[in-house]
């Protein structure tokens, strides 16, 4: 979609940076307290300082410095190595799950579109399968393949494998004929007509998807930790939502939108390059 | 996007008789095979994982007995009404909050469209929302307004709001001004340029926005009932989870798919004929 006027970045910004201003405004209206010292709305200046040095709390220890359970001070440094770790455990659950569940599902998808037939033997059924409430089935994942790493991969990589197997069934089917067509004439091969007609003219569907998957697997990898992880960052959320800390939760929740923004867009700049022909 | 190409037949001349023929009609008899082959396989996985995979017939059967009342529910802590109150009780919530949220993000959305300013403010703003996993804003919600139905439609409502929104903006943006220019020279006052051209010009990709959004309603409706609820499919495959029910899950998942899909289905039909315009000549892809 390429508009005629894009939209002006510095209002974006503005706009976000209104956002935060409202969320301090309404803290000071609102002084309701959850537990004593936890605001029911925290402020930016609770938030970046008192609220960030608790996060050592989830320091699991290493370096040198011991885990908070075993004694350490909280500090700022602390804070940011327990932010820093747990960020990269939610990482790499996020990116293995979307690596493996992204490619099985364009391969398989791929290979099902080789032929028409086979096309329309899985299409329905996995259009179905895709209706089936992905983050309700957190549970399922865990009684099947345990709440470890292997579960929680595993679960992100089933979110995300449907939605791009179901969008590369979607999209083959799709494909101008005149395109195949007018490759044959000029005497292609099928496994160059393949490579050159059929994976170019299904991408722009697959990055609508792929950036649509990319945000499920947020919110998989998040709904995988706060259902059962030892680390990660889900399991901040979990373990503050217990005591009340609305502050901790705030502030994790910043991150993580920080976080899946910023890869969102990543991924969109990536397709666009692939995609500058159209 | 998945959504069964039904847009792509042009309506023939001859209309069949009955909604049901043509929707018959279109069944691909190859698709029906996949699916029975698909229950087929599940069966033998079941028969080789009995105990973790439960079989197609013992679901069916779980579900045809529990239906109404269930009361085995009783010995999970939950009250003994069946599998059909847990799956109306989270409709109502995802209508409700497809209704709500689908009326927030269209006005928005249609607001920001041609004003560039406006649109620059609000794209980053809604988009941030639309970036918050459930499992974070849900238990926020949770703690401010209490663990109530109002939080739980409350939470899919924001979701379903910033989808439309996207879909609103985008189609009154790409909609050709020579429309409006052309009713205008006819002598179109604003409330006639609303009706006979706004109007029929944008609500076909709105619909479809609004479809996209309701199918990732039944999701967050589940978890928002997982997280803090009493009832609803949520807190029932919790509870069951609780107690290593495989074969009570699946129904559960299976019952909301089954859901999903009618309810879809029964979108779509509408939306057809509602907007049968958008399916002559020319017609859009969704």
């Amino acid at each position: 979609m390429n508009r005629v006027q894009g939209n002006n970045g510095w209002v974006g910004l503005l706009a976000l940076i209104g956002l935060a201003l409202v969320w301090q405004l309404a803290s000071m209206l609102v002084t309701v307290e959850i537990t004593p010292g936890v605001p029911m709305v925290p402020g930016w200046q609770v938030v970046l300082t008192s609220t960030f040095v608790s996060m050592s709390n989830f320091w699991m220890g290493g370096f040198g410095i011991p885990a908070a359970s075993a004694g350490t001070e909280p500090s700022y440094g602390v804070a940011l190595l327990s932010v820093l770790f747990n960020s990269l455990d939610t990482f790499r659950r996020l990116l293995l799950g979307c690596f493996i569940g992204g490619g099985l599902g364009f391969i398989l998808g791929l290979l099902l579109s080789l032929s028409q037939w086979t096309n329309r033997l899985v299409g329905p059924t996995m259009r179905f399968v895709r209706t089936l409430p992905l983050l309700a089935m957190i549970p399922l994942f865990q009684l099947w393949f345990g709440i470890a790493d292997f579960g929680m991969v595993t679960f992100i990589a089933y979110g995300v494998g449907v939605i791009l197997f179901t969008s590369v069934l979607n999209a083959v089917p799709r494909i101008a004929p005149i395109y195949l067509a007018n490759a044959r004439c000029l005497g292609a091969s099928p496994w160059r007509l393949f490579r050159t007609v059929t994976i170019p003219a299904i991408l722009p569907e697959v990055r609508s998807a792929a950036v649509i998957a990319m945000g499920v697997a947020w919110a998989a990898a998040l709904g995988a930790e706060y259902l059962g992880a030892q680390s990660g960052l889900g399991r901040i959320v979990v373990a503050s939502e217990a005591f009340g800390y609305l502050d901790r939760m705030f502030l994790t929740a910043v991150i993580i939108v920080l976080y899946a923004a910023g890869s969102t867009y990543l991924l969109d700049r990536a397709f666009a390059r692939v995609l500058q022909w159209g | 996007m998945s959504t069964r190409d039904n847009h792509t037949a042009v309506a023939s001349p001859t209309r069949s008789p009955s909604l049901l023929s043509r929707s018959l009609a279109r069944l691909d008899p190859v698709g029906v095979l996949g699916l029975v082959l698909t229950i087929a396989i599940w069966h033998v996985i079941a028969t080789l994982q009995g105990r973790v995979v439960p079989s197609p017939l013992a679901v069916a059967n779980e579900i045809v007995s529990n239906f109404f009342v269930a009361p085995t529910f009783r010995y999970y802590g939950i009250a003994d009404a069946g599998y059909l109150d847990a799956i109306l009780y989270t409709t109502s919530n995802v209508l409700m909050a497809t209704a709500a949220g689908g009326v927030i993000g269209i006005i928005f959305g249609l607001m920001t469209a041609r004003r560039r300013l406006l649109r620059s403010a609000f794209d980053p703003i809604f988009s941030t929302l639309s970036t918050i996993p459930i499992f974070i804003a849900a238990p926020f919600l949770l703690l401010w307004f209490g663990v109530n139905r109002f939080s739980a439609v409350v939470i899919v409502a924001l979701y379903v709001m910033t989808i439309v929104y996207v879909y609103a903006q985008r189609a009154l943006y790409n909609l050709q001004p020579i429309y409006e220019q052309y009713a205008r020279t006819l002598g179109a006052n604003e409330r006639r340029l609303f009706t006979d051209i706004l109007v029929p010009g944008t609500l076909p990709e709105i619909l479809g926005g609004l479809r996209i959004a309701l199918a990732g309603a039944w999701g967050l409706a589940a978890i928002s009932e997982l997280i803090g609820s009493q009832r609803g499919a949520g807190k029932v495959i919790q509870s069951l989870a609780n107690s290593v029910d495989v074969k009570g899950i699946f129904c559960v998942l299976l019952l909301l798919g089954i859901t999903a899909t009618l309810i879809d289905w029964c979108l779509a039909l509408g939306i057809g004929r509602l907007t049968s315009w958008a399916n002559q000549a020319g017609s859009k892809d969704d």
